[in-house]
C-alpha cells in the first residue's frame, strides 16, 4: 500500500521538476520536458486518490481488518492448503503449443517485415530460433498433440 | 449553511455543499452489488439489472464477482443452513462501508420454508440488514425501491458525531462470527449480540 | 408394457429363489407395484434392465417412505368346540406391525418408451437393519438419488459408490424426513399458526396469567 505523500516528497518531485526544465532550457530538448512533466503527472494522479483515501481513513472510517475478512476469498466457502501448489507437469504441454502457435508469431512478423534490410548474423540467429521452436512443434506433433480426436 | 443563502447561490450558478453530502452523494450513487444469488429471488434481481427495469439508472449495475468491490450485499432468495455459513462469510469478506437488502420471504424469515428442518428463519440471524423487501418474489420495481430506500439511509448518514452508522465507528465490529454446522443445527442458531426473537404477549 | 404380474412371473422364471409380491394400489391411478426382497434385488433389476421386452434402461425416480410402527387390529375367526357341538366366535386381536424404512424405484425403458414400472424395497426395521443393496451399478442415475435417501432417511445403500450426505451437511446427525424427526427448537412468531405450529406457539408464547386474559384461544399477538 502507496502512503500519501509527505512534504519531503513533494519537495522532491517539484525539483526534479524544476531540474528537468532546466535541461529543457539549457539543453534546448523540449521535447524531454514535456516528458519529465508527464511523468510527474502520472505519478501525481496514481498517488493522489491512494493518499486521499489514507487521509479519508485516519480522520473518518476506522479500519477493521479480521481473520475472516482477511482470509483468502473462496466463494464464501473456506480456503484449503494454500495458493502455491506445484501444477501437472501435463500443462507443460500447453505451453510448448502455445509458444509454438502464438508466441512465435509475435517475433516472425517483425522478422518478415524487416526480412530485406537484415544482417547475415540478425538473419542466423532468427534462423536458430525459428528451428527451436520447430522442434517444439516436431515434439508435440510425435506426441499425437495434432491428431483431432 | 442557511439553506435560503445556499439556494440563492445556486441561483446564481454558485453550487455549495459539504464534504458529508458530496462522500454521500458519491456513495449512494455507485452501490455496487455483489453478484450472487440463492433462488428464485436472483431471477427478479438479474430481471431489475436488464434493460427493461435497468437498475444502472441508480450506479448499482456493476455486479461484482468479488466481495472486495462490492458495497452491498443483495441475499436473493432461501438461506438454507447449509448455505448460511458461506453468506455469513462472504459479509464479512467485502470492504466497508457495506450494506445488506435482505430480498424475498425467504431471506427475511424463511417464507414458505420457515417451517422447514433445513431453511434459515431470515438471514438477519446472522448479519445486520439494512432493507427487507417482502414478496415471494419481490417485483423488479420492489428490488428498485429497497434500492432508493437504501440511497436515502446513506444520504442521511453523518461523518461524525453520535449518529455515525456502523462502518465509521471503532467500537462497532466490522465482521461477525461465522456460524459452524453443528450435529443438529447450525451453531449458534442465531447472534443473539444483533438478532432477538421479536416479544410477543399473549392477550388471551 | 406387460402387466406387473406377468412381469413378476417372468423375474421368477429368471431369478430363482426371489421373493417377489406385487403391492397393488388403491388410489385411482391404479398403479402396482413390486416389492421386492433385498437379497435378490440386483438381480432382479439387472435382469429388468436386460431382459428383451421388458428393457427398463432408465431409473427416473429413486424415493423414500419411513413406515413407523403400526398397530393393526385383525379380527380372528376361530372354531371353538362346546358341549353340544361347535361354535364361531370372533374376537379382535391387536398386533403391532414393526416399522421398516422403503426405497422405491420408477424404472422407464426408453428404448420401448414403457413404463413405469415401481420397484420397492423394504429394510428390516427402522432402527439397526437398515441396510439396502444399491442399485446404482445397474442404473448410475440412482447415486444422487440413493444419496439423498440415506441422507434424509437414513438407508444404507450396501455397494454404493460414493454414499455421503448430500443436502445436509457431514457431521449432520438426524434423518430430517423421518417421521419421528424432531427438529431444534427455535420456533419464531408467526401470524396464523396451525396444527402443530399451533401447538409450538402456545409452548413458546404461554398465555397470560389469571386476571389479565381470558381463554387460551386465538393466536398468539391477536
Amino acid at each position: 500500500m502507496l502512503c500519501l505523500l509527505d512534504s519531503d516528497e513533494v519537495a522532491r518531485l517539484a525539483s526534479v521538476g524544476l531540474v528537468l526544465s532546466h535541461i529543457g532550457m539549457d539543453g534546448g530538448s523540449t521535447e524531454y520536458l514535456t516528458l519529465g512533466i508527464f511523468l510527474v503527472a502520472a505519478c501525481l494522479f496514481a498517488l493522489m486518490p491512494l493518499g486521499l483515501a489514507r487521509l479519508w481513513a485516519w480522520r473518518f472510517a476506522p479500519t477493521k481488518p479480521g481473520p475472516v475478512k482477511n482470509s483468502i476469498y473462496e466463494c464464501g466457502l473456506e480456503s484449503q492448503g494454500d495458493a502455491w501448489r506445484p501444477f501437472k507437469s501435463a500443462y507443460y504441454l500447453y505451453a510448448i503449443v502455445f509458444l509454438v502457435f502464438d508466441v512465435e508469431i509475435v517475433f516472425l512478423l517483425p522478422f518478415a517485415v524487416a526480412f530485406g534490410g537484415l544482417p547475415l548474423g540478425a538473419v542466423l540467429a532468427m534462423m536458430l530460433f525459428v528451428l527451436l521452436v520447430v522442434e517444439g512443434l516436431l515434439w508435440a506433433w510425435a506426441k499425437g498433440v495434432l491428431r483431432w480426436s | 449553511m442557511d439553506v435560503g443563502l445556499r439556494s440563492e447561490l445556486q441561483r446564481h450558478g454558485i453550487f455549495v455543499t459539504t464534504l458529508e453530502e458530496l462522500y454521500n452523494w458519491g456513495r449512494s450513487n455507485s452501490l455496487w452489488p455483489l453478484g450472487f444469488g440463492l433462488a428464485c429471488c436472483a431471477i427478479e434481481m438479474i430481471a431489475a439489472s436488464m434493460a427493461r427495469y435497468d437498475l444502472a439508472r441508480f450506479g448499482a449495475e456493476v455486479f461484482r464477482p468479488s466481495p472486495r468491490q462490492a458495497d452491498l450485499m443483495i441475499v436473493a432468495g432461501t438461506v438454507t443452513k447449509k448455505m448460511a455459513p458461506q453468506v455469513v462469510r462472504l459479509y464479512n469478506q467485502m470492504a466497508e462501508p457495506k450494506y445488506v437488502i435482505a430480498m424475498g420471504a425467504c431471506a427475511i424469515s424463511g417464507g414458505p420454508f420457515k417451517q422447514g428442518y433445513n431453511v434459515l428463519k431470515g438471514i438477519d440471524r446472522y448479519i445486520p440488514v439494512d432493507v427487507h423487501i417482502p414478496g415471494c418474489p419481490p417485483r423488479p420495481e420492489a428490488l428498485i425501491h429497497a434500492l432508493m430506500t437504501l440511497q436515502q439511509r446513506i444520504a442521511a448518514e453523518s461523518l461524525v458525531g453520535p449518529n455515525r452508522p456502523r462502518h465509521l465507528r471503532r467500537d462497532q465490529p466490522g465482521e461477525f462470527p461465522v456460524p459452524e454446522y453443528g450435529s443438529h443445527d447450525l451453531i449458534p442458531p442465531k447472534n443473539e449480540s444483533i438478532w432477538r426473537p421479536p416479544v410477543i404477549v399473549r392477550s388471551g | 408394457m406387460e402387466s406387473t404380474e406377468t412381469i413378476r412371473l417372468r423375474i421368477l422364471e429368471a431369478v430363482p429363489g426371489a421373493l417377489l409380491e406385487v403391492v397393488p394400489n388403491g388410489a385411482p391411478v391404479g398403479q402396482p407395484s413390486l416389492l421386492v426382497d433385498p437379497e435378490h434385488a440386483l438381480a432382479v433389476a439387472r435382469f429388468l434392465r436386460d431382459a428383451p421386452g421388458l428393457q427398463f434402461d432408465y431409473c427416473s425416480n429413486v424415493t423414500g417412505v419411513d413406515w413407523l410402527d403400526r398397530e393393526e387390529e385383525e379380527i380372528v375367526r376361530d372354531r371353538v368346540a362346546e358341549t353340544g357341538g361347535e361354535k364361531k366366535i370372533e374376537e379382535p386381536r391387536k398386533r403391532v406391525r414393526p416399522g421398516y424404512l422403503e426405497v422405491v424405484y420408477h424404472l422407464y425403458s426408453m428404448a420401448l418408451r414403457h413404463g413405469p414400472l415401481v420397484l420397492r424395497l423394504r429394510t428390516g426395521n427402522r432402527t439397526d437393519r437398515v441396510r439396502l443393496p444399491s442399485l446404482t451399478p445397474i442404473w448410475r442415475s440412482c447415486e444422487f438419488q440413493e444419496r439423498e435417501v440415506y441422507d434424509l432417511f437414513g438407508v444404507v445403500f450396501e455397494g454404493h459408490p460414493d454414499l455421503r450426505r448430500i443436502l445436509m451437511w457431514e457431521g449432520f446427525q438426524d434423518y430430517p424426513m423421518r417421521k419421528d424427526y424432531v427438529e431444534p427448537d427455535d420456533y419464531e412468531y408467526e401470524p396464523t399458526p396451525h396444527d402443530d405450529v399451533w401447538e409450538k406457539a402456545r409452548r413458546h408464547y404461554p398465555a397470560p396469567t389469571v386476571g389479565s386474559g381470558g381463554e387460551t384461544s386465538g393466536n398468539p399477538g391477536s
